[in-house]
């Protein structure tokens, strides 16, 4: 008897071990507090589901090509992160499963989400992804420098042309390098919008050669050629923006949050000497949005559990993300809760900002965004002349975003 | 059975192994390349035809009812758009072809019918739901294909300004890596052959780079070439006072590909320098005691023994190395940031993973398949093996 128990209670066991569904989560490896951040809300979920086990399964490197490949192979994971930048091709291409039905099967809060946040994985009317997170460009100054020069501090209601005041005359009292500017196609946007331009037009044709757009981008060059005021970071000698910045090798950088964990990280002591203002503005105010989303596979055959993993991803895990890792929460109930002063103003730039999406025909932006960062470095270096690049735009855009 | 063919048979079956990783891992994919050359694949959409869905609730989503309140067709014959419910819903991204197909043969009746009567509340694939609603051309929906577009692919690279450039790079970089590496490969190997103290120590310092990885070079070079590196400290500190200016070596396109060409000549001689040590080996030593004999001195010995009885090494090295260099990758995918500076395997993995262009991709690889076997079969042709 005691055997026919002990046999009924394995097989019981061997069934209902079949009868847990895996969900497999991927994304890019984050830094050691991300990661731990993961794994506690990996582990939570473990433990409060039985009938649904979720396995954190990160792509180190080529995150996109990676992804591709295993998609294209039918071996795609069940949930990913989706950068916004590649949102546009992946969900034209279908991969990616519309969540509204599940939204309002559910009656998820989708509305506690910052409305352009839902919008910026919005395709077609339909959501295609649920932000895990995101950043926002704000203006980094180093306060010590500017009481040295005796020059007032930036705000949050300056305009481009205040920067660049603020700027010569820090350089004309003797500091060489006020500010710091990347020769990067996504930096240019928010004062392409700002000074009330706009990227393409509706029937998705290049819109930098309005004048608006083409006023923001001698400005932005400006800067660098005519007032002298900007450097690139590695003609200071940084990596990036924010190394430069962090090196106290500039003044003032437009920068994300990243930046500051990597200030409080690497160079502690600067962090007292920051100030953090929105960018400047002009027609409007404007910054970048640089967000993550967790989407489902198409072909996932879990797509319920799926869902419920979602949930708890974007709801509970977000929380501990926040907390853990320090990243902007998606959430305005979690935003308002996140008490660091210092990341107020990249919440603020939420509601002014642009997602990083250029819509085109293909949803691929990738080869039209190399071509002009390329045309940027030249502009930088003084090769070419503005009207030079916007010509070259004008006339080769259409096949930089062609399929 | 015959003894020979049994012997055959064996054999065939031992080295099935390696051959079939080669098939399926190195001809299989020429194969392919060669055909998606003439196509639009994207692998983006070659699952599209297995997704699995169910029609009732996309059909829910569409309409904007659930299925318990809609009591007839009619009441939503109007908000149902076959061709947004095809391409977003079922998630189908159709050609011109399919489309039509689709227009003249979809049954909008039934499959509204069957939603009506609650029967499409199951998981179904896309390509079981299409070849159910469709009354006929079933077959083209029953796996993905990509679409043939001729020699669309081959014309377009002519009119890319960036094959032109990538070409050029590769080009330039070749004539001048290849001949250099080689010299050196070949003094490399004359030096290690002496008989000196610690000769040894040498041989491994100099095949040290060719078992590094490219990516700890790339990065210790980054280091050496950023404009606040080494390199640009040592030149400032012995050309400074003639107005030397330190130069970011990688950043700057005029100075970027040969920093890179710097760096794959000394990661690569001394990897080289081992073919031509074992050359070195077979060279009758009588010669050179013939040579002294006569009185000849050092440098003749070099140029008029050494090098011409390592011909058979140099055009082997000539040929690997142009291999080589026609296809660097790494170091430009680590270091080179600028696209006036990028070479054509470059140009082709961007296309192939960033640009969404597989096809593309591919034509250009068969065009640099191309222009290696030509320039191997000139090697090849014009310098002859045998002295």
């Amino acid at each position: 008897m005691k055997k026919l128990v002990l046999s009924v209670l394995m097989i019981l066991l061997v069934v209902s071990s079949f009868s847990v569904v895996t969900i497999t989560i991927t994304g890019w490896p984050g830094n050691p507090a991300e990661e731990a951040a993961i794994s506690e809300i990996v582990q939570k979920f473990n433990a409060s589901h039985q009938d649904i086990q979720v396995r954190w399964d990160p792509i180190a490197g080529d995150y996109k090509q990676t992804l591709m490949t295993r998609l294209s192979g039918g071996q795609g994971p069940d949930l990913f992160y989706v950068d916004i930048y590649v949102f546009e091709e992946l969900a034209r291409a279908n991969v990616l499963q519309q969540l509204d039905l599940y939204i309002s099967r559910d009656k998820f809060d989708i509305d506690d989400f910052y409305p352009n946040l839902v919008e910026a994985f919005t395709f077609n009317d339909r959501v295609y992804g649920i932000a895990k997170d995101f950043s926002t460009l704000a203006l980094f100054y180093n306060k010590e420098i500017f009481d040295k020069y005796e020059v007032a501090y930036p705000t949050s209601n300056d305009t481009w042309f205040d920067l660049l005041y603020k700027a010569t005359l820090l350089k004309e009292r003797g500091y060489e390098t006020p500010m710091s500017l990347a020769a990067d196609f996504n930096r240019l946007i928010p004062v392409i919008h700002s000074f009330g331009g706009r990227l393409v037009k509706e029937d998705l044709s290049t819109a930098l050669t309005e004048k608006e757009a083409v006023a923001a981008l001698k400005f932005y060059i400006d800067l660098a050629s005519k007032y002298e005021v900007a450097l690139l970071p590695t003609t200071l000698g940084a990596g990036w923006l924010g190394d430069a910045y962090a090196k106290e090798l500039t003044a003032m950088v437009m920068e994300g949050p990243w930046a500051l964990g990597y200030i409080r990280e690497e160079f502690p002591n600067v962090e007292t000497k920051t100030g953090i203002v929105e960018l400047p503005g002009l027609v409007e105010k404007s910054s970048m949005i640089y967000t993550v989303a967790w989407s489902m596979n198409r072909q996932s055959p879990h797509k319920n559990e799926a869902w419920e993993v979602l949930k708890f991803l974007v709801t509970e895990g977000q929380e501990i993300f926040v907390q853990k890792a320090g990243v902007l929460g998606s959430r305005q109930s979690i935003a308002s809760k996140d008490t660091d002063p210092m990341k107020k103003v990249f919440y603020d730039s939420v509601a002014f900002g642009y997602p990083w999406r250029v819509p085109t025909p293909t949803g691929i932006f990738a080869k039209a965004d190399d071509y002009i960062n390329s045309l940027l470095n030249d502009l930088f270096a003084g090769r070419i002349t503005i009207e030079k690049a916007v010509d070259t735009i004008e006339k080769n855009y259409d096949v930089w975003v062609k399929p | 059975m015959k003894h020979r063919t049994k012997e055959a048979i064996f054999g065939y079956v031992f080295a099935s192994p390696v051959i079939i990783i080669v098939l399926l891992f190195t001809i299989y994919p020429i194969i392919m390349v060669f055909y998606y050359s003439f196509t639009n694949y994207n692998p983006l959409e070659t699952q599209k035809f297995k997704y699995p869905f169910n029609p009732q609730e996309s059909i829910e989503f569409h309409v904007g009812m659930f299925q318990d309140e809609v009591r007839s067709v009619d009441e939503i014959k109007d908000s149902f758009d076959l061709f947004s419910f095809v391409q977003y819903d079922v998630g189908l991204n159709l050609n011109e072809e399919q489309k039509q197909a689709v227009a003249e043969y979809f049954e909008v009746e039934k499959l509204l019918e069957d939603f009506v009567d609650g029967k499409l509340n199951k998981i179904l694939t896309t390509s079981e739901f299409m070849t159910t609603y469709m009354a006929k051309k079933k077959n083209l929906f029953k796996k993905y294909t990509p679409q043939l577009v001729g020699f669309d692919n081959f014309k377009r690279l002519f009119k890319d300004e960036y094959v032109r450039i990538s070409l050029v790079n590769t080009l330039l970089y070749t004539a001048i890596v290849v001949p250099v590496q080689t010299f050196l490969a070949v003094l490399l190997a004359v030096a290690a052959n002496l008989k000196v103290k610690g000769v040894k120590f040498y041989k491994v310092v100099f095949f040290l780079p060719a078992i590094t990885s490219s990516a700890a070079i790339s990065m210790i070079f980054w280091l050496i070439y950023s404009r606040p590196g080494i390199l640009n400290r040592i030149l400032v500190a012995l050309f400074g006072g003639f107005g030397f200016q330190p130069v970011d070596w990688l950043n700057n396109p005029n100075t970027a590909l040969f920093a890179i060409m710097l760096m794959n000549i000394w990661s690569t001689a001394g990897y080289f320098m081992v073919t031509f040590l074992a050359g070195l080996q077979d060279i009758p030593s009588t010669l050179y005691e013939a040579a002294d004999i006569d009185g000849a001195s050092g440098t003749q010995k070099f140029w008029k023994i050494t090098l011409p009885l390592l011909r058979p090494q140099i055009l082997f090295v000539i040929v690997m190395g142009t291999i080589g260099c026609m296809q660097v990758f790494d170091q430009i995918y680590f270091l080179i940031n600028n696209m006036r500076n990028i070479t054509i395997s470059f140009y082709i993995y961007k296309n192939a993973f960033e640009y969404g262009n597989m096809g593309y991709a591919s034509s250009l690889a068969i065009i640099l398949f191309g222009i290696i076997l030509l320039i191997t079969f000139l090697q090849r042709k014009y310098i002859p093996e045998e002295y």
